[in-house]
């Protein structure tokens, strides 16, 4: 009985797998559509190509019971039919009924494990006939002309079709991507392990001396390393996913957004191409929706005053993705009234934070600070309480970085740069009195060695002269809390940074550099501030992987 | 990792680890007439008792690193075969001053909900069986505020054995 039960949630799970693209495909097509149906651009073969789809979508509704989806899908598939005889019936409301109608049908395959509602897909399905009816006694007069506008378009867009065949459906295997996490956690304990033989042979190495049998247990550990780096990048690959994967859900949402704001945008999206780990995507979708209704809501102005601005009534928002040296780069631009540096100021004023006015860049960062919003009104759609310091809080856990960009009149774009992959880190391991810490790579901006003449003290507080600039470097011990009394004699500072901040850390020593392999900290342990997870090192030890992020943040005492 | 939470895992260092296998995992509450299953650990003079059902093994104490900015209590993390161990100082958590660990010091490792934490003991005793109509509430007298992990005693032979209830031991909001 229970494994029956199971055995029927796994069909759930596999329809909602197949149909919830495919839906969603369908839905984005028809935004697309409506956009083209407006600028008088027929839309060549695209609702031809939609057919199979929603084919697709309402016979497996129909297999798994779900009504109401396959009544939508069902009346989809006959408006499609309708508009792709009669070319000269696409318009408003024929893209209304698609849109609202896919909208519809994703939500119903989202939500097949309970939850629909059959009355609202019921009215869909009525709406549609109504619609169908009346087209059909308006066309009844005026002869079908569609016909030659259908054919004339040509095959522009086999392109897409041609890519879905590039690798055919025989050589690809689904699954569940939590097996791809145990797989990663075992390849992380196999990683450890590797490390802590090497570190045994080292020892081996230096006890016993040369031998040839050392020599070729170093040619051995050496392969093994390299196979072992090769598994991981493998595996690495496989948890990739394009960026397409969510920005497949923004077509439809900047549309509502617009709609309801009463501001016609145009979304460009390009590089959805870009890989990205599965893990960071799933966490992605959530700041860039914020950002991408701030932009609608708040950045884009009303068609009048883009109109007197001598702009086009039409707002576009550009979003693209781009791989740069193993991370990757999100940027998301209006063409909107940009940032109001005058109410920023007087914010900061008001909440007694020194700026300077001169430093627009400085100036614009502020924006990310908690209760930070210089909007003066409410709104239903962006006005949820929550601020631009949420989106840089979630960036940040991610191991990534957020800067904002501004030229008034001109726009905002805000620029996302995100590792890879969260599950390794490639980390400086350091030593602070007897104490080994991991510092993510992503984050190191130099290590210097500590001369004497280069270090200084303002108010009791260690400053270096490093690159012609003054940062304040902390020392790790006390920052850490070590317990050992400090003392002046630290060789070395790690130059951390996030965007334009600068802190250096004093150090013992530079062990080196290590892909490590990132273990969440317990809750039992507290949640500290200047820590984000462990790993265990070559040796078998657990060190604690710095927060660069938030030791950035915080106004350390040092 | 593996083992099923409330089943003891085989493999421990422990010399009553054959003695964990031999039995079955006792039911965490006690009916009249049965029997109390304890792994038993003394700090300074008194005796206490943890449901063995609870326990997932013994280990010696390794390397524990400690952690920045960590709660009272915390001794820090340990590696218990590739995985990341948070390991409480249960004396302190107790009222205890801190002692160093020795040889004989172990680490109980037990598992509260879907949780797996270390315990930094002194010295495991070993594994009893009591029955559970042994066991009273403490004298109130002896208990201060801030004491309510005390779930209970047992009286064995003629020794006293603190029982613990490990999830207030652990919720360490202080």
């Amino acid at each position: 009985m229970a494994a029956d039960e199971n055995a029927f949630s796994e069909l759930i799970q596999d329809y909602i797998v197949e149909c919830l693209p495919l839906a969603e495909q369908v839905g984005d097509a028809f935004v697309e559509l409506e956009r083209r149906w407006q600028e008088g651009d027929p839309g060549d073969n695209t609702l031809a190509a939609l057919a199979g789809p929603l084919h697709t979508v309402k016979g497996n509704s129909a297999m798994m019971g779900i009504a109401p989806a396959q009544t939508v899908a069902h009346a989809l598939e006959d408006i499609c039919a309708l508009l792709t005889a009669e070319p000269r019936l696409r318009g408003d409301e024929g893209a209304a009924l698609l849109v609202s109608g896919s909208g519809m049908l994703i939500d119903l395959v989202r939500r097949a494990a309970g939850g629909a509602q059959p009355e609202a897909a019921a009215e869909f399905a009525e709406q549609a006939r109504a619609f169908i009816t009346s087209a059909q006694t308006g066309a009844a007069a005026s002869e079908s002309a569609g016909e030659s506008t259908e054919r004339r378009a040509g095959d522009r867009r086999i392109t897409s079709r041609r890519e879905e065949a590039a690798s055919g459906p025989g050589s690809v295997v689904r699954v569940d991507f939590r097996r791809l996490d145990a797989l990663l956690e075992v390849l992380g304990e196999g990683m450890i392990e590797q490390s802590a033989v090497i570190e045994l042979y080292r020892r081996l190495a230096r006890k016993v001396g040369p031998s040839d049998e050392v020599a070729d247990l170093d040619r051995a550990l050496l392969a093994l390393q390299k196979t072992i780096k090769r598994m991981e990048g493998i595996l690495m690959e496989t948890r990739l996913l394009p960026a397409s994967s969510v920005f497949n859900r923004f077509p439809r949402l900047v549309r509502e957004l617009a709609h309801a704001a009463k501001k016609p945008v145009r979304l460009v999206t390009s590089g959805g191409a870009t890989p990205l780990d599965k893990a960071i995507l799933d966490r992605l979708g959530e700041p860039l929706i914020h950002l991408l209704t701030n932009a609608v809501v708040h950045g884009i102005e009303s068609p009048e005053e883009r109109a007197r601005a001598g702009k086009p009534a039409e707002a576009t928002l550009d979003l693209r993705a781009t791989s740069e040296s193993g991370r990757v780069v999100i940027r998301l631009s209006d063409d909107g009234r940009g940032l109001d540096d005058a109410s920023i100021l007087a914010k900061a004023e008001a909440l007694g934070l020194e700026v300077r006015a001169s430093d627009p860049e400085q100036l614009r960062a502020l924006i990310f600070l908690p209760g930070f919003s210089t909007v003066k009104e409410v709104s239903s759609l962006a006005g949820r309480g929550v601020g631009l310091d949420v989106v840089a809080t979630s960036i940040r856990e991610l191991g990534g970085t957020i800067e904002v960009s501004s030229r008034p009149g001109q726009g905002v774009s805000f620029t996302l740069s995100l590792p890879l992959t969260l599950a390794i880190l490639r980390s400086l391991i350091v030593e602070v009195d007897r104490e080994r810490y991991a510092v993510p790579l992503s984050h190191v901006t130099a290590t210097v060695r500590t001369e004497p003449d280069t270090m200084h003290q303002i108010n009791q507080k260690g400053v270096a002269l490093w690159r012609g600039d003054l940062i304040h470097v902390a020392d790790a011990g006390e920052l850490l809390g070590t317990g050992a009394p400090p003392n002046g004699s630290r060789r070395f500072y790690v130059v951390i940074g996030t965007g334009a901040r600068r802190r250096g850390i004093l150090v013992d020593r530079l062990i080196g550099h290590q892909d490590i392999v990132v273990k969440s900290l317990d809750t039992t342990v507290g949640r500290p501030d200047v820590v984000s997870g462990t790993t265990i090192l070559g040796d078998g030890r657990v060190a604690c992987i710095l927060d660069v992020v938030r030791i950035l943040d915080q106004r350390v005492p040092a | 990792m593996s083992a099923a939470p409330g089943k003891p895992r085989t493999g421990s260092v422990l010399h009553f680890a054959d003695e964990l296998d031999r039995q079955s995992p006792a039911t965490e509450a006690p009916t009249p007439g049965a029997e109390l299953h304890l792994v038993t650990f003394a700090l300074d003079r008194e005796e206490f008792g943890l449901p063995i059902g609870q326990v997932r093994e013994v280990i010696r104490v390794g390397e524990i690193t400690r952690v920045p900015q960590a709660r009272p209590h915390v001794r820090g993390v340990t590696n218990l075969r590739g995985r990341v161990l948070a390991v409480v100082e249960i004396r302190t958590r107790l009222g205890l001053t801190v002692a160093t660990t020795t040889p004989r010091s172990r680490i109980i490792v037990v598992g509260v909900h879907d949780r797996t934490l270390g315990i930094l003991v002194d010295a495991v005793s070993q594994v009893v069986k009591v029955p559970a109509a042994t066991v009273v509430p403490p004298p109130e007298e002896v208990l201060s505020p801030g004491t309510d992990y005390i779930s209970g005693v047992a009286r064995w032979n003629s020794r006293l054995i603190v029982l613990l209830d490990l999830e207030k031991v652990l919720s360490l909001q202080d």
